[in-house]
Parts: C-alpha cells; sequence; structure tokens
C-alpha cells in the first residue's frame, strides 16, 4: 500500500511529463539548445564531429552536412548556417566567425545531422548532437568546455523546429547543487526547451543560514536564454534555486575567479 | 546511492564538495542528517571511515589532503551520503543509504586545482559492471605552446580487488595505434595524449576492451595558472529513444573489430 502511495505521488511529476518528447518524424536529428556568447571578452566554439559517420553504414559518405540554426536571446532564428563535416576526424568551429553580421551579443543554437544512419533508425532512435561547446574569455591560455544539457529541439522535413521538453503540470524547484562561492564571478544561464512561454523564477539563499539574498523573475520564450548576473558577494556562500514549470530547469553555469573561466552544467 | 571521487591528475590537487539537499524537490522529500564517509580499495577489500556529518540543506567541501592520510597511497578515494555508517569493511562496495534522484542525478562538485586555477563538473560514479567497455571519442585537446592534455579514467567495480586491463588510443580516421597504457579498476589513471602524434583534426578514439570507466579529459598550462575538464559521453548518448544500448552494441561491435590489434 505505501508503495502505491509513492507510486501515485511520483505519477504526478511524471505522467506524460518527459523531459525530452518524441520527435513527431522518425528520422528526424535532434539537438541541444546551446549557448553561444560572443563579444569583446567571449568567444564561443563548437567541437564539430560527424556523428552518423561513426556508424559508417554504406549508406555513408566521407562528409557529411550538418546545419548551424543561430538565435538571439529571445528565441527568434538569426540565420543558419551549413557546414560539412568529415567522416572521424575534428573540427573545432569558431562560431564568432558567423556571428560578424550579427548584432547581439549572446543567444542559442542548435546543430542538426542531416543524415540518419538505416541502423539508428531500424532500432527506433534519433540522431541527438549534445556535444560539446567550448568558451574562452578575454584571451585565456585555454578554452573552457560544458557538454550539452538536454536534448531540446528537433528538426523536421529539414526546415521546422519541433521543441521537444515538457512543461511540467506543478511548478518545480531546481537546487542547484553547486556553492557560489565569495571568490568568483558566477553567470547561471537557463534556456526554454519547452514550446510555451515560461516563467522562470531564481533565488539566491545564504548557505548557512537559508536567509533569502537576491532574487529575479524572468519570462523565457521558446528557444530563449537568460543569463542570470550573480551579485558579487565575497563574505558568503550561497545557493540557487530555479522555480519553473520546466520539467528539469538545470542550467549552464559560469564561473570566473581571477580572470579565468571554468563552465559547467548544473 | 553513488558515490562521488576525490579526483587526481598529474600537476593538479583534487576538492569534492557534497551537497545534503537533492536536486529538486519532488523526487524526494526525506531531509536528515547525513554521514560523510570515505571508502577506498585495500587488500582485496572494501575500507570505509567516517569523517563527520552534514546537517540538511547544507554543503561540505573534502580536499585530498583531509583524506588521504587514512588510506594508502594512491588509492582512489570515494566520498558518500548515507543515513547510517557504512561497514568499516566488506568484500563488495557498500550501498550507502540515501535517496537517489534522476532529474538529474544526486552529484556532487569533482574539482582539480593547481597553482593559481581550478576547474570541476557535477558528476557521481556507481560501479561499472566487471564485464564492461569503453568506447569514446574524445574531441578535448588544445594546441598550443605550454598546453598538456591528459585522458583521466576513473573506474569503480563491485569487487575491490583492483585488476588491470589495456587503454589504448587510436586515430579514429586512420584506425592507427597511437599508444597503449595500463589502466586499473577502482582507480584513477591518467595518460598524456601529448606526444602521440594527434593534431587538432584528429579525432582520438579511446578502447578498453574489458573495464568500462569514466573519461575526463583535462588541459592544463605548463604553469598550472589555467585548467578545463570536461568528460566525453558514452556511445549511447549519440541518439535518443529507441534502443538506445542497442545502438551502443552497433558502435562498440564495429569499433572494436576495426580496431583489433593483431
Amino acid at each position: 500500500m505505501k508503495q502505491f502511495r509513492e507510486r501515485v505521488k511520483r505519477a504526478i511529476w511524471t505522467y506524460r511529463q518527459p523531459l525530452t518528447k518524441v520527435p513527431s518524424r522518425p528520422g528526424a536529428p535532434v539537438s541541444d539548445l546551446f549557448v553561444w556568447i560572443n563579444n569583446a571578452d567571449w568567444q564561443t566554439c563548437f567541437e564539430l564531429m560527424d556523428i552518423p559517420g561513426l556508424f559508417d553504414g554504406p549508406d555513408s559518405g566521407e562528409e557529411a552536412t550538418v546545419i548551424f540554426f543561430f538565435f538571439d536571446a529571445k528565441g527568434e532564428k538569426l540565420k543558419t548556417v551549413e557546414l560539412r563535416a568529415h567522416k572521424n576526424a575534428r573540427y573545432c568551429v569558431n562560431l564568432s566567425e558567423h556571428l560578424t553580421d550579427v548584432a547581439e551579443t549572446h543567444g542559442t543554437f542548435c546543430v542538426f545531422h542531416a543524415f540518419t544512419p538505416a541502423a539508428v533508425s531500424y532500432l527506433g532512435s534519433f540522431v541527438a548532437e549534445r556535444g560539446y561547446v567550448s568558451y574562452r574569455y578575454r584571451n585565456a591560455g585555454l578554452r573552457s568546455y560544458v557538454h550539452g544539457n538536454l536534448d531540446a529541439v528537433a528538426l523536421i522535413d529539414g526546415t521546422n523546429l519541433e521543441m521537444l521538453g515538457s512543461n511540467s503540470f506543478l511548478r518545480r524547484t531546481f537546487n542547484l547543487q553547486c556553492a557560489i562561492t565569495g571568490d568568483a564571478e558566477y553567470k547561471l544561464v537557463l534556456v526554454n526547451p519547452t514550446s510555451k512561454t515560461q516563467m522562470i523564477e531564481s533565488a539566491l539563499h545564504d548557505a548557512d543560514n537559508g536567509k533569502l539574498t537576491d532574487e529575479w523573475r524572468v519570462e523565457l520564450s521558446p528557444r530563449a536564454c537568460h543569463i542570470f548576473d550573480i551579485p558579487f558577494s565575497p563574505d558568503i556562500t550561497r545557493l540557487a534555486r530555479i522555480r519553473s514549470h520546466l520539467v528539469m530547469a538545470r542550467p549552464v553555469v559560469f564561473r570566473i575567479s581571477n580572470q579565468k573561466l571554468d563552465v559547467f552544467h548544473g | 546511492m553513488s558515490f562521488y571521487p576525490i579526483l587526481k591528475a598529474p600537476g593538479c590537487t583534487g576538492w569534492t564538495t557534497l551537497y545534503n539537499f537533492p536536486p529538486n524537490n519532488w523526487e524526494t522529500r526525506r531531509a536528515s542528517e547525513k554521514y560523510v564517509s570515505v571508502s577506498w580499495s585495500e587488500n582485496d577489500e572494501w575500507k570505509s571511515t567516517t569523517i563527520g556529518t552534514i546537517k540538511p540543506s547544507s554543503l561540505r567541501t573534502i580536499k585530498e589532503s583531509e583524506v588521504a592520510s587514512s588510506c594508502p597511497r594512491d588509492s582512489l578515494l570515494l566520498l558518500s551520503l548515507s543515513e547510517t555508517p557504512l561497514p568499516t569493511s566488506s568484500k563488495s562496495l557498500p550501498k550507502p543509504a540515501c535517496p537517489a534522484t534522476s532529474f538529474p542525478a544526486w552529484r556532487a562538485t569533482l574539482g582539480l586545482s593547481a597553482a593559481s586555477a581550478s576547474t570541476s563538473y557535477q558528476g557521481e560514479i556507481d560501479p561499472f559492471p566487471e564485464k564492461g567497455s569503453l568506447l569514446t571519442f574524445g574531441p578535448f585537446m588544445q594546441f598550443a605552446d605550454g598546453i598538456e592534455n591528459f585522458l583521466v579514467l576513473v573506474n569503480v567495480e563491485n569487487s575491490a580487488h583492483i585488476r588491470t586491463s589495456r587503454v589504448e588510443l587510436f586515430d579514429s580516421k586512420s584506425k592507427e595505434l597511437r599508444g597503449s597504457f595500463p589502466c586499473r579498476s577502482n582507480s584513477i589513471t591518467s595518460v598524456s595524449l601529448d606526444g602521440l602524434g594527434f593534431t587538432a583534426q584528429d579525432l582520438p578514439l579511446v578502447i578498453c576492451r574489458s573495464m568500462s570507466a569514466i573519461p575526463l579529459y583535462l588541459a592544463k598550462t605548463t604553469d598550472g595558472s589555467f585548467l578545463s575538464l570536461e568528460h566525453t559521453h558514452p556511445p549511447s548518448c549519440f541518439v535518443i529513444r529507441g534502443d538506445r544500448w542497442g545502438v551502443q552494441r552497433i558502435l562498440k561491435n564495429r569499433w572494436f573489430s576495426e580496431t583489433e590489434t593483431k
């Protein structure tokens, strides 16, 4: 009986609320909703690999088409760029070179592999790009990498975008298991992988006594992103909580200490 | 419940921050003070010792230097949170009594620090099956004077016995073997990726045919002023939905047979 009650309680949070919906078209490629930042201090790169080529089926060639969709911070499409990925090789794409005609300084982007291997379709799966973005901050000696956060968007029939994130029936709290320490500057970046506009409430609490120190509310359109700039507070450690109807409002965390960048997802 | 390793890598010291609160408000509402333990493998047994407690909604950072003296040198140090103390000695990896979560998993901050920089990622580790294997592609090498690149493999298995396997590094395009190194279970193995002939356009392929591991990639400047750390995904993450494990089997079968060394 106790197990049954536990299952019912959990079902309120999981019934018809998957983290990622199934794309409506078999074989549709899927991408994360990555974050790009491009200005005098920031440069964004993407590691391009021919994922379908790794299967080396009889239907794969030496090069494959990969389509980048760029969006502004409100989720509005800016441009698409088609690149060729060489099989079994690596190409670090400097996204700044493709954004020289864009006035915006940050936004989101998707990466779709145009080809789906027969073996993947046969198994009912979809090729997903969850790969690796890197950021260079103020000409640092190294780029800092972060992998994709969630499978967010499908490309249907080569042109239409289908958002795969679910809307939660109830508001959920995401407790960031990461200390916001007093010796660094932090940015938390959230994206909206759903097809509905989402209200996001973010709050910081003192880790010692739980007292609220800062809070924000923003509205995010589909595909939009928001950078929460955490005010610098040298004397305390804080913890962040994010409330929304997103199934998992997990941010990308940028930490800058002594001009050095570290990036990871929460 | 998972474990949280204290990382080790050349030129760096490891630290781990544990959090005694779940990553969301709905998968578990049970709040309790938890024991913090460190576990390690010694003489084919898992040893564990309690190093303190964490109150609900609190966090604690543990550095390698705080716990290393209790354990044999070069041990993989595994931290855990548990509502009851772990057995001091066991043949099989102990199971910390703590609620588990999936959206996301209950994680810790796993960090490395060098002279004037630090890097971290949010992670956890669960025991790998002994019959597991590793196939991963690592596009993280950075190339410039004064940059060092390392592959750092982290393995934990239920059995405390430390066994040795081999990790092989290939160029994905030519299938040429660029290096082969021993790696151990219940340990952290670091391999330098420099000097193996990889260029910026090469896609390193990492294979271990008889052991699974978390593959981390560390880039650091030789003066310790910059660090970069990330892990790659298993091949099942190249797809979503359907039979992802079937997809992983296809990729492993293909690449294992194409790189079979005679």
